[in-house]
């Protein structure tokens, strides 16, 4: 079904345009409905950043060099895998007009919401580069290395489309997903490398490295932004393993659960 | 009919039948699901569409008529691709449409903005939509509320909306469940006008309707049916013929 989506898309069909067009229209739905729009996008990782900046390097002291840098990296990739997968678990309910009436193929929708996603991160993107460039100081800042980051960028798109697709196709059946999906999500983060310094990590969880579909997205972004170095490919490749065993168990339920959306929700 | 050129149908369905799951209490949680897994709910099936065949021709125009509750608007739904049947399978060539009185617009959308979106999800590309965007304003008489959400929309105001996308936009193959109930009496004359003016002509329809005058109008071939079961597919005369004495009869 994906590849059938892809070839149209290659095809010249109107595809790519009604993704652009939805991605847009949901981005627009996002921020432009609040009072100070688009600047949530850049308040909400500032606030994380400082939250976390206080508790673990003013209090704690984890001593970690380049901490606020550390901490960008991965709570932008976070958050863009929070917003897809936790965001869009409602989807089918929500987008319901979109495939109710035609037989537009669903996975179109999904794609469309990570793809909004996707502007966001864009940004905060941007916003990372600027205070890495400018306020980091005394360190070599970037090297060659970062022309790899979209391999990591593919890693989380597969990742966050797969987790979108399983937890919104179990909504239709099992409405409390959704909280489930939360404390998961809040034990997921505590046993990521968004926080700790690899070191602290390994030491006491090195199993975590590799059982964590998550931990190799972000210490692999890390490697080639801050660290300058190659990513570490047998975690790589994992990370990848991962990502597409979600999406193709995704893409699985949402054929099966997934067709009766229209007459359940 | 099996007989006909492949290019000539429309839809094809085979065996095709829809059963709903209506739970009573309904156990909508995993909570549920896992302490009350030796108390299941009291399901009720709903026996909506017995096993059928049925074939659409292109370019052609075809009733469906028949009492409330009887299956009509499932049967539009299944062979839309909306809802998945149960058995059997529909083959369907195009691009496909249901148009009701809630046709599929978002509420948290501008009248312009579900314009883009429908025409889109239709299979028009942006610059062919803004070839008939002013059109679809002003057939819908909503030259000021182009900018408007569309939940600020009266129901009429949302009908003709959706009626005037569907009358420009259109796919290959349109679902009309009662649409002659939109809008005040000019715009039902109007419709009825738009739809007189060859447009049905291009276009494969599905028209559902209790107004026999209409189905006869439009129709050549219709299908009548009743408690689910399929009773009549053939002329239109005949169809409605049998479902006027079976009405009788009740």
């Amino acid at each position: 079904m994906a590849l059938n989506v892809l070839k149209d898309w290659i095809g010249g069909s109107n595809k790519l345009e009604r993704f652009w067009l939805l991605a847009k229209i949901e981005f627009k739905l996002r921020y432009y409905e609040n009072l100070l729009g688009l600047i949530w996008a850049l308040v909400k990782p500032i606030s994380d950043i400082f939250i976390y900046y206080v508790a673990f390097e003013l209090i704690l002291k984890q001593g970690v060099p380049q901490f606020v840098s550390f901490l960008f990296i991965g709570i932008i990739l976070w958050n863009f895998f929070i917003e897809s997968s936790m965001g869009t678990i409602q989807i089918l309910a929500t987008k319901k007009y979109l495939y109710e009436y035609t037989n537009m193929n669903k996975i179109e929708i999904y794609l469309s919401v990570i793809g909004s996603n996707l502007i966001g991160l864009f940004f905060n993107l941007v916003m990372f580069f600027i205070f890495y460039i400018f306020f980091e100081q005394g360190v070599t800042l970037i090297t060659w290395h970062i022309i790899l980051l979209p391999i990591i960028f593919i890693n989380l798109i597969i990742l966050s489309l797969g987790f979108s697709l399983i937890l919104s196709t179990i909504y239709i059946y099992a409405k409390d997903i959704t909280q489930i999906w939360a404390i998961v999500i809040n034990l997921a983060f505590w046993i990521s490398p968004i926080i700790f310094p690899p070191e602290t990590f390994m030491r006491t969880m090195p199993s975590v490295k590799y059982l964590n579909p998550f931990s190799s997205i972000i210490i692999n972004a890390r490697d080639l932004i801050m660290y300058h170095t190659l990513p570490e490919w047998k975690l790589l490749a994992w990370g990848y393993i991962y990502a597409t065993f979600f999406l193709l168990l995704g893409i699985y339920l949402l054929n099966t659960l997934g067709s009766k959306a229209a007459e359940k929700l | 009919m099996d007989i006909l050129d492949d290019d000539k149908i429309a839809i094809t369905a085979r065996n095709i039948s829809k059963k709903f799951h209506i739970t009573e209490d309904s156990h909508n949680t995993v909570k549920q699901r896992l302490f009350r897994v030796f108390d299941p709910p009291r399901a009720k099936i709903v026996d909506a569409l017995k096993p059928m065949n049925i074939q659409i021709n292109k370019g052609e125009c075809f009733g469906l008529i028949g009492r409330n509750g009887c299956g009509k608007s499932t049967l539009a739904r299944v062979l839309a691709g909306v809802y998945p049947t149960d058995t059997g399978y529909v083959k369907t060539k195009g691009s496909t449409m249901l148009l009701n009185l809630t046709v599929g617009m978002s509420h948290e959308l501008t009248a312009r903005e579900n314009i883009y979106v429908s025409g889109s999800v239709l299979g028009l590309k942006i610059k062919d939509i803004d070839l008939i965007f002013d059109k679809i304003i002003e057939f819908a008489e909503l030259p000021d509320f182009v900018d408007t959400k569309i939940k600020y929309f009266s129901s009429g105001m949302l009908a003709r909306l959706g009626f005037s996308i569907a009358v420009n936009a259109g796919a290959d193959i349109m679902f009309l469940d009662e649409i002659f109930a939109v809008g005040d009496i000019i715009f039902q004359e109007k419709a009825v006008k738009v739809l007189e003016k060859s447009w049905i002509e291009n276009k494969t329809v599905i028209l559902i309707s209790h107004s026999m005058s209409t189905i006869k109008n439009y129709c050549k071939r219709s299908a009548y049916l009743k408690n689910g079961y399929l009773e009549f597919v053939g002329d239109t005369e005949t169809a409605i013929s049998k479902y006027l004495s079976d009405n009788q009869e009740g």
